[in-house]
């Protein structure tokens, strides 16, 4: 398999998460906010903060936010390079590069996607489509991945998809908590009495879409801890942490052949990396927990960089 | 309810031009009988939801070709009409043995262009004309290409004329395209009306790929056993990509860009993520002048560096080979008889749309005196580019043909307007069928030892009233192709 198109086939899987997490993400909080329980939560510019900080790096969170702007540059804005057009632009794009190596039917599934996006009207979206465009591309997200799971070999190519989208899942959930946690300290006090109690930590586990698993493990409110440790450590939890990283470390293997691999290789970093979450305690993570989200996203970082070193250099 | 409008009642033949359906006496030909029965039995409406199905099912596979607009490129699909061409196959068995005959020729020809230059020696073929090209590439002489082949792949497009004989208008061997829209439209047409297939016993296009890395894997350098065969794309915006993706997912293998391969020790390599695989053939979709820069063309990106000297040592196979483009000069189409009577001692089985060449006095004075009968050609352009029609010119127009002429006279070839055949073609914005003028592409395949030719091909379909350009890149469209099997 040629390294470029490997490393488009990575990409093209990074992207597609990406795109979902922040079209959940807008859902999620634009709706959760509308009956919130609190006038902090409710306010429109608490939310739009959020949404653009979770999408954004470089968000200035003094001004005064336009309802209609953020979520056009969020969704269709095609200058923005963290809008979601962007991100299925660019799937597509990487796609397009592998047309020989993936299935029609994913190919197919990619197309409509962005042929979707592309033509999505602009002025309905920003003043009432938001539902059925956020909807339709989670719902387009999973399509992809039920394509790319029932329809490729799961050879190289899978793998390496695979391992940009669970990479990307890791990182987008480490952003979505970080965006959460902020804001559950902005909403501090107004519901509940703490931190730990905040509404935010509901609204964070339907942005996983794992709100209902998590009432059903706990059979518990959802307080900082049990929803830190169910989407960080949990490794049955889909969309943990710990379960990205397992799927990681699990398809490095198909792409390495090393029975042991050796200490400069991907799958040892991967390896290391594994290890050190596999025992940590959510109580030593929830203590300081920026510190945490920056070392896990380093070390994510540190992953892919690897990956692209060993594999994707040509 | 409007009661339903019979898509053909509103239908006219002109009896100047040959259809495909009607005979001279208004009726159905024998062998579209079935077939125009069926499809009388369809509405408008019926039509209209159709080819729309049909339109939006090309367009959701990505089956686009790219049209350069001012800030983006725009995807369009190549229009697809639902009434399918048939070819019989007494007709059919001509245009096989024909083009092959052709490309057996022009294979012939090539040898000899970059060897012995017999052909020229003898008087048949000017130097002139061969010297003055600027696809006659000195790197080829002397070099044998594995399995003795050039034109590995060869299009050949075919016109009925109003006499009801095929006329070859152009042999196309550099690096022709359209046969995955032989395949699309096949399977578009199964989609859409499944139950015509039961009233024709039709020959499968689906076999092109197979037979394509059959003969790419028959002419493998000297000493390779199994060889690694790769399709080169210029990338994807490019506007035949989604062809080049095709045909590499067809055969299952890569589908490759130049970035991707290195020459080493004239060796090929392409960069995989286990590291170095050595290439043996590359079919490839790029022109000569991009193949190679230290070559050719020293700002290609599209290509290799070091390419053609590997090829030189026999260490890797190009299809088609460089240099091909010489014999697929508009100029030398002039001399394809005597071509095919040089090297293979048979007469013709296709005609050649009579021509004149420009470069010769007589003929440029028999030309610039009849312009008004004749369509002028440049030469060495693609996709339909420079053409006059003669007939649809104003005088004004004509006296400026007659100025680029004796200008540029190596440059053109002139051909009395040739009458296309037409086909019943649905027409959108009329909701019926009327009759529009087409072609017909052709694929065929030399290996070393092996040879292949399509049972089907490319109709191609001129979609606006009286026009007679057919390509792609000038809004044309095209039609599923049936050759019928034998036995009906």
């Amino acid at each position: 398999m040629l390294a470029r198109v490997a490393n488009n086939l990575f990409w093209m899987g990074r992207y597609i998460e990406r795109a979902e997490h922040v079209a959940r993400y807008l859902n999620v909080n634009y709706f959760a906010s509308l009956d919130a329980p609190n006038e902090q939560s409710q306010s429109r510019q608490f939310v739009l903060q959020s949404m653009l900080f979770m999408a954004d790096d470089l968000i200035d969170l003094e001004s005064e936010l336009d309802e209609e702007k953020v979520l056009y540059d969020i969704g269709l804005n095609p200058e923005k390079s963290f809008s979601i057009i962007s991100y299925v632009k660019a799937a597509r794009e990487n796609a397009n590069s592998a047309r020989d190596l993936i299935s029609t039917e994913l190919y197919e599934a990619i197309n409509k996607f962005y042929h979707f996006v592309l033509n999505y009207d602009v002025d309905n979206y920003v003043k009432r489509g938001l539902y059925d465009f956020s909807i339709q591309v989670t719902e387009n997200s999973s399509i992809l991945r039920g394509k790319i799971r029932g329809t490729l070999l799961h050879d190289e190519v899978y793998a390496i998809i695979m391992l940009g989208i669970n990479i990307e899942r890791a990182t987008q959930i480490i952003r979505i908590i970080n965006s959460k946690y902020r804001d559950a300290t902005v909403a501090l006090g107004s519901y509940g009495d703490t931190l730990k109690n905040s509404y935010e930590w509901t609204t964070l586990l339907k942005c996983a879409e794992s709100y209902d698993m998590m009432r059903r493990f706990y059979r518990k409110t959802p307080t900082s801890i049990n929803t830190l440790e169910f989407l960080i450590l949990n490794p049955d939890c889909p969309r943990s942490v710990m379960n990205s990283l397992n799927q990681v470390k699990k398809h490095i293997y198909v792409l390495s052949d090393e029975k042991l691999p050796s200490k400069n290789s991907a799958a040892f970093q991967i390896g290391k990396v594994k290890a050190k979450y596999q025992y940590k305690v959510i109580e030593e993570i929830e203590s300081d927990l920026q510190t945490f989200i920056q070392n896990i996203l380093d070390d994510l970082n540190g992953i892919a960089l690897k990956l692209e070193n060993d594999y994707f250099h040509y | 309810m409007q009661p339903a409008k019979p898509t053909f009642e509103s239908y006219k033949r002109d009896p100047k031009l040959y259809d495909e359906i009607f005979d001279e006496t208004d009726q159905v030909r024998e062998i579209y009988n079935t077939l125009f029965d069926l499809y009388s039995e369809h509405s408008a409406a019926d039509f209209n939801r159709l080819n729309n199905k049909a339109k939006s099912s090309f367009f959701n596979q990505g089956i686009t070709f790219q049209v350069y607009g001012d800030h983006e490129v725009k995807e369009k699909i190549f229009p697809f009409d639902l009434f399918p061409r048939i070819i019989d196959p007494s007709e059919w068995e001509i245009i096989e043995t024909g083009v092959l005959q052709r490309s057996k020729a022009l294979n012939e020809f090539l040898w000899d262009l970059y060897h012995d230059k017999k052909i020229i020696k003898n008087g048949i073929v000017p130097l002139e004309l061969i010297s003055s090209s600027v696809n006659y590439l000195d790197q080829m002489n002397g070099f044998d290409p594995p399995g003795g082949i050039y034109n590995h792949i060869s299009g050949t497009d075919i016109i009925k004329h109003s006499d009801g004989q095929y006329y070859v208008l152009e042999d196309n061997i550099r690096c022709p395209s359209g046969v995955s829209y032989v395949i699309c439209n096949r399977t578009a047409l199964k989609r859409a009306l499944f139950g015509v297939f039961n009233h024709y016993q039709t020959h499968s296009v689906t076999n092109y790929a197979e037979n394509l890395l059959e003969m790419m894997e028959s002419v493998k350098p000297h000493g390779v056993d199994i060889p690694n065969c790769v399709v080169i794309t210029p990338g994807i915006y490019n506007s035949a990509y989604y062809e080049h993706s095709y045909l590499a997912k067809a055969m299952g293998v890569e589908l490759v860009e130049g970035r991707d391969l290195f020459v080493e020790n004239d060796f090929v390599y392409m960069k995989t993520i286990n590291g170095p695989e050595k290439v043996d053939v590359i079919y490839r979709r790029i022109d000569d002048q991009f193949l190679d820069p230290l070559e050719f063309r020293p700002d290609s990106a599209l290509g290799v560096p070091g390419l053609m000297a590997a090829y030189k040592q026999g260490n890797v196979c190009l299809v088609n080979a460089p240099g091909t483009g010489v014999a697929d000069d508009k100029a030398i189409y002039t001399y394809m008889p005597e071509i095919i009577k040089y090297y293979l001692n048979e007469e013709p089985i296709l005609n050649n749309v009579p021509t004149y060449h420009c470069s010769r006095p007589d003929e440029l004075q028999y030309v610039l005196d009849h312009i008004p009968e004749l369509v002028v050609k440049p030469v060495d352009e693609a996709g339909g580019y420079g053409i006059s029609i003669g007939n649809k010119l104003t005088s004004e127009e004509i006296e400026e043909v007659k100025k680029t002429l004796k200008a540029h006279p190596r440059k053109y070839i002139a051909q009395p307007i040739m009458s296309l055949s037409v086909h019943p073609t649905y027409i959108e914005e009329s909701e019926c069928f009327e009759p529009r003028h087409v072609d017909l592409r052709t694929f065929t395949l030399l290996g070393a030892d092996k040879s292949f030719v399509l049972k089907g091909g490319l109709t191609r379909v001129a979609l606006r009233k009286g026009n007679l350009i057919v390509n792609s890149s000038q809004g044309g469209g095209s039609k599923d192709t049936w050759i019928l099997k034998n036995n009906q």
